[in-house]
């Protein structure tokens, strides 16, 4: 009884110990160059001489940095178009095909056109995330304004509330856990463009680490990269996001909590 | 009516472009006017070049979300079916889903070289990641009493999976599909822009090198519009067709 449950316990960590096992075994049995596949010591290593040479530091905070230009940027413009569009409807329906087209090549599409406008640097990874988040918020303040129901915002005016405190004790209100479900999922997308700008588009950053990786054939700097870059990704996503959304979501939402994505 | 809402926006999108560029003299290396990018996408098309590209592309996308396709709905039926394997990969999966394809990409590259191997191995991670997750869960949300039902009904094992779990977890296989699409056609051009073996990715990062921007934007304008033809016309039908007919269950 005991066993099992403990067993049920360390069950999720059943997929890490079967691939690192494979790996030791495949390392061990084959013995591949280590710029095709690195030993596990090899990244452990790697991962610690980043880590305290300094260089991981400064990759992050570069990245980060981007992230919350782009993240920021893109919430307050998707915010108040939205907002616009969301009270105004011939706005929406003037806009919705632009939306359209211009989601479909959000992001990293637009790199090699704006390369020549903005050149290579923070600039261009701060546009792609902002390109890439932007449409996500639009769409969810949208959303969440137009579903707010008509009856709460009559209700106001009809007790002598103006139109501008209609909006902001019953429209934003209601509006609130979408544009934050639309933060949540922006967060996720504008981390994805991060990476896929820093590639080409950057000198420094996360992104740019694993490429030099791939560069020098450095395998095990890219392996220890994007473990890097799916911890970062899920830690953001549980502890800044996910507490923010129960606590709002949950408490005015009109829908249960979105399951993360 | 409908032709003109759609119409007016890009046509005012146009003049407004147009303006710009003429108004405040921009050079031919930052932005193009509508009539070269439009010659230049004759020049395109009579060539047969645009066909390569698009062809390269959309037989990528296609081999891709058929091989995930294959993959992931068995796996995730696997997995989903069995409360043990869930627990054990559900954490994973997440994991997995925040590690995007392209950041994979310098590893495939030192694996397979600049090949079309390199990008069916991203798009084909970037996609299956999705199908398996939203498989797992579509499976998970079937209420056991229908599954209790027919098994006391005397339903062989074979019956309930073609009876309850795969017409129950249909709708969330084909939103899962269409997000992994999604997901699947931007890592793509993401991938073909540095793997360089062809694709609209390899058209505009290439029409960079040489700052041909006409050839950039017709690139922009056809990745735009290839990506709504197929959401649209024919992935969203799909997913409404199932979720009018089985999506009761989700419920």
């Amino acid at each position: 009884m005991i066993f099992s449950r403990v067993a049920w316990k360390l069950l999720p960590a059943a997929p890490a110990f079967v691939i690192l096992t494979a790996w030791f075994v495949y390392w061990l049995v084959v013995r591949p160059p280590p710029s095709v596949i690195p030993s596990i010591a090899d990244v452990v290593r790697t991962g610690a001489e980043l880590a305290f040479g300094g260089r991981l530091l400064g990759d992050f905070i570069a990245s980060m940095g981007r992230l919350l230009g782009g993240v920021a940027f893109g919430i307050a413009t998707g915010m108040i178009m939205g907002f616009v569009a969301g009270v105004c409807r011939p706005v929406a329906t003037f806009l919705n095909p632009l939306v359209v087209f211009f989601n479909a090549i959000s992001g990293i599409v637009w790199l090699p056109l704006v390369i020549g406008w903005l050149g290579v640097g923070n600039a261009l990874a701060t546009f792609l995330i902002w390109n890439t988040v932007f449409f996500i918020i639009f769409q969810n303040t949208v959303l969440g304004i137009q579903l707010v129901p008509e009856v709460l915002e009559q209700g106001v005016r009809a007790l002598g509330g103006g139109r501008w405190e209609t909006i902001r004790t019953v429209t934003l209100p209601g509006a609130l856990p979408y544009i934050l479900s639309g933060v949540r999922s922006g967060l996720g997308f504008g981390w994805r463009a991060l990476i896929a700008a820093e590639l080409v588009g950057a000198t420094t950053g996360l992104g740019q680490l694993i490429f030099s990786g791939s560069e020098y054939h450095r395998a095990d700097i890219i392996i220890f990269g994007a473990l890097l870059i799916g911890a970062i990704a899920m830690l953001m996503d549980r502890w800044l996001l996910a507490p923010i959304e129960r606590r709002t979501v949950v408490r005015w939402g009109l829908v249960a909590a979105s399951r993360g994505r | 009516m409908s032709r003109l809402r759609v119409l007016l926006p890009f046509g005012l999108l146009i003049a407004f472009w147009w303006a710009i560029k003429s108004g405040f003299d921009i050079s031919d290396k930052l932005l193009v006017a509508p009539p070269q990018v439009w010659s230049s996408f004759r020049v395109l098309i009579g060539h047969g070049i645009l066909a390569e590209y698009v062809s390269t592309s959309l037989s990528m996308i296609g081999i891709a979300t058929l091989v995930s396709f294959a993959i992931g709905v068995p796996l995730g039926f696997a997995v989903g079916t069995n409360r043990y394997a869930a627990r054990a990969l559900e954490g994973f999966l997440r994991y997995l889903q925040g590690i995007s394809g392209i950041a994979w990409l310098p590893l495939a590259i030192l694996w397979f070289g600049f090949t079309h191997t390199t990008t069916l191995a991203i798009v084909i991670y970037t996609l299956i990641v999705p199908i398996i997750f939203n498989t797992m869960t579509g499976v998970r949300a079937i209420p056991e009493n229908y599954i209790l039902a027919l098994q006391s009904l005397g339903a062989s094992r074979l019956r309930i999976v073609t009876d309850v779990y795969f017409p129950g977890a249909l709708p969330s296989i084909v939103v899962g599909t269409r997000l992994g699409m999604g997901y699947g056609w931007r890592a793509l051009i993401a991938s073909e822009m540095l793997v360089r073996q062809g694709g609209l990715g390899d058209l505009i990062f290439g029409a960079r090198t040489f700052g041909q921007i006409d050839r950039i934007m017709v690139g922009m304008v056809i990745i735009g519009t290839l990506y709504i033809v197929v959401d649209r016309l024919l992935v969203q039908p799909v997913e409404t067709m199932t979720l009018a007919r089985w999506g009761v269950l989700r419920k």
